[in-house]
């Protein structure tokens, strides 16, 4: 179960501060719904642990994650964009989520070969993020995450901008991982992607 | 949930101690080095100060060569980068601005052996002169010293000041242009607010070269009234073994850099004081018309044969003595003077470009550890205190410290690399800074969230995109200890030279076709130096990504 209980933060500047509260359940996916600049990638980022929040908890399987670094909580995020290491490759990029030093067994490379092939990127492995579309990069990132194997995933606008191939093979493959048990926060604009994805949703 | 492996490394003292240590070791270091020289300086000295006339007029001299050097460098390069600036189509312009790099790492002391062969008393230039225009001059004293500085600084201080012009803001430049500003009001309006915040930082800078230069003096200059106070702290220090002189000279020196730089940083000490080596361009009315180009062409093709002429003499003269300088006699041994220098140089340049170069790295890391501003202040006032504090006089300090000791020469030319790799540390720095800071902060808070951390992050984030940087840097920073002349014959034993040093004595004992050749040698190393550091920095990245572009453009996209 994830919790997050009165979690309080603000800008500085900013006169009236968020206050956040909602709970979700593995194998769930909640969206967040709000207009732009109510607070969603806020959220997202004090969950991942990007921001400090001024009060409240987030709980984890009963156990608070509040001073956790964001190497130690256990999730991964999606962002609309800049997922990606520019100056490394796609099996780099892949394979530092699976070992943040790329100290990878061969069953590990292995994985990434297949899990290339499954999304429709094999040869792609040498190239530069930057060699790739939209909808490729957005692809190695989901893989990334996915083969990072935590089980919550953040996902900050993950398919906007894509067309609409992209994006039924990336909620494609958001599907399976909630099959899978894995627990995930969305935020979208889209309508489509809170029918097709989400359990149930929060108001911000 | 699972436990994710943790990077070597990664504790945050690992960023924040070693580079503290290092800062806090050169801060000790200098600390040791003033303090023992004030302790020689003993107080009822300085009132030999102005009793004394060498020293009154060696101290004068040094302020007047100095402040000339500085008014004549920037009389040229304010109207050289404004030409610069406005010419950006101008043939060789690329090669003009690589050709005022040079001067960075080219040693004073080659650079001098060229001046003379143009200018000297046998010179190409002084001939032409003498037999046309009947007028002679002599190399030797004021008008060589000012005649070098100028050479080294003006290009120096031109590339600072084009950086400055370039980087006016577009709004304006594009305003001027729409107005069709002529030449005058396109220097109120848009070059002079560019260039005058950098105007401070550069006269202090260049007036430090000039004031602390050594090789220069030392071969151009001569008697008490051509001796600047680095040169007699020498002399006090080699010769007359007048540690309480030198002493008091290095305070004095001190005492003028120190109060130049507190005056420039409180009227705005530009924060590049390293020509960026990437020049964006852009045009104005002011240089479009044909006679425009026509003198600016000619201008800056007299600025592009001032500099290359005594580049030209060293490679004309050192070219036929290269063959005897290596194989004397029509011997086939290795002349082992000349080998033996250059094994010595390398055993002191490389050390010392690797030790400032890891220094840089590990004072840099730490700033950017800590949230804490009294440790990004040391790491920041390291930084420049080679240069507020001048090495020869750091030197002078040191070599008081350590005199009973420094018994065998190899612990003076550990003490050499040392200071030689100190030295090199304002520029090694201030080429590494940006590029390490530059990490985005998306791909800051994906390492984070990955566990990048530590080894992990400096492996696969830094250094791929510091390959190029670091290599340049090392490149300079060898390059500049290779070419060091002061600390070496402060330190050095004569019997044991390094190529500058060898150099000198050549020059001293009218060895003029030795000197070319060793001149010419050391030149070409330093060309050899920095392109195997530019091979290692080439990452192979860059290099596929361009092998790979044309692929990517032909295949269409299948996403």
């Amino acid at each position: 179960m994830l919790e997050v209980k009165n979690l309080v933060f603000a800008y500085s500047g900013q006169t009236d501060p968020w206050s956040f509260q909602f709970a979700a359940a593995p194998g769930q996916c909640i969206a967040i719904h709000g207009a732009s600049g109510s607070g969603k990638s806020t959220l997202l980022n004090l969950l991942a642990g990007f921001l400090e929040p001024r009060s409240g908890d987030i709980l984890w399987q009963q156990e608070s994650l509040r001073n956790c670094p964001p190497w130690h909580r256990p999730m991964t995020s999606v962002f609309q964009e800049h997922n990606l290491f520019e100056h490394l490759n796609v099996e780099t990029n892949i394979g530092l989520g699976i070992h943040p030093g790329l100290k990878l067994t061969p069953q590990d490379r292995q994985a990434i070969r297949e899990a290339l092939q499954s999304v429709g990127l094999e040869g792609f492995s040498k190239r530069l993020p930057g060699d790739l579309s939209g909808g490729q990069r957005q692809r190695v990132a989901l893989l990334r995450a996915i083969l990072r194997r935590q089980p919550i995933l953040l996902l900050d606008e993950p398919l906007t901008g894509l067309d609409r191939e992209a994006r039924d093979t990336l909620r494609q493959l958001l599907l399976e991982q909630k099959a899978k048990g894995v627990l995930m926060v969305l935020a979208s604009h889209d309508e489509d992607d809170r029918r097709i994805l989400a359990d149930s949703t929060y108001n911000l | 949930m699972k436990l994710r492996p943790t990077a070597p490394f990664s504790h945050p003292a690992w960023r924040l101690l070693p580079g503290l240590g290092i800062a806090s070791a050169l801060l000790l270091l200098a600390t040791a080095g003033l303090g023992a020289l004030l302790w020689e300086a003993s107080l009822p000295d300085v009132s030999q100060l102005w009793g004394s006339r060498y020293l009154r007029t060696v101290i004068t001299f040094t302020v007047w060569q100095a402040f000339l050097s500085v008014l004549l460098s920037l009389l040229v390069a304010v109207p050289v980068a404004r030409m610069l600036a406005r010419q950006p189509a101008f043939p060789g312009r690329g090669g003009l601005l690589r050709l005022m790099e040079l001067s960075l790492v080219l040693p004073s002391i080659v650079a001098v052996s060229g001046l003379v062969s143009v200018y000297g008393r046998q010179g190409w230039f002084t001939g032409i002169a003498s037999d046309w225009l009947n007028v002679s001059w002599n190399i030797y004293g004021i008008n060589g010293i000012v005649l070098a500085h100028v050479f080294f600084n003006a290009p120096l201080a031109a590339r600072i000041l084009l950086q400055a012009i370039e980087s006016a803001p577009a709004s304006q430049r594009r305003a001027a242009a729409q107005l069709g500003l002529g030449r005058w009001w396109y220097w109120r309006a848009v070059e002079w607010p560019a260039v005058r915040p950098v105007l401070p930082g550069l006269a202090a800078l260049v007036f430090t070269l000039c004031f602390t230069s050594f090789a220069i003096v030392m071969t151009l200059g001569g008697g008490p009234s051509a001796t600047t106070i680095e040169v007699a702290i020498y002399q006090a220090l080699r010769f007359e073994f007048d540690g309480s002189q030198a002493a008091l000279l290095a305070v004095v020196q001190l005492l003028i850099c120190g109060f130049l730089w507190w005056l420039a940083a409180r009227y705005g000490l530009t924060a590049s004081l390293l020509p960026d080596r990437r020049v964006a361009s852009h045009s104005s009315r002011a240089g479009r018309s044909f006679w425009s180009r026509l003198t600016d062409g000619l201008a800056l093709g007299v600025f592009a044969l001032f500099l290359v002429m005594p580049l030209a003499a060293i490679l004309l003269r050192g070219l036929p003595g290269m063959g005897s300088a290596f194989f004397p006699q029509g011997s086939f041994s290795v002349n082992p003077a000349l080998l033996d220098a250059t094994l010595r140089s390398l055993a002191i340049a490389l050390p010392a470009g690797l030790m400032s170069v890891g220094a840089a790295l590990l004072i840099l890391a730490s700033g950017t550890a800590t949230s804490r501003s009294t440790i990004r202040r040391v790491t920041d006032v390291t930084a420049y205190l080679p240069l507020m504090i001048p090495p020869l006089v750091l030197g002078t300090g040191l070599f008081l410290l350590f005199r009973p000791s420094l018994g065998n020469s190899s612990e003076g030319l550990v003490l050499v690399t040392l200071i030689n790799a100190m030295m090199a540390l304002p520029f090694v720095l201030q080429m590494l800074r940006g590029p390490l800071g530059r990490l985005d902060s998306a791909s800051r808070q994906q390492a984070d969230q990955l566990g990048i951390l530590g080894w992990y992050r400096w492996r696969w984030l830094h250094w791929p995109r510091m390959r190029r940087p670091l290599a340049l840097s090392m490149a300079y920073g060898t390059g500049l200890s290779l070419g060091d002349f002061g600390v070496i014959a402060l330190f050095g034993s004569p019997g044991q030279p390094t190529l500058p040093v060898l150099l000198y004595q050549q020059l001293g004992s009218y060895r003029v076709d030795a000197a070319a050749a060793t001149g010419l040698w050391l030149v070409l190393l330093l060309l050899l130096l920095f392109s195997v550091f530019n091979l290692l920095g080439a990452s192979r990245l860059s290099l596929r990504r361009t092998a790979n572009s044309p692929r990517t453009v032909q295949e269409p996209e299948h996403a």
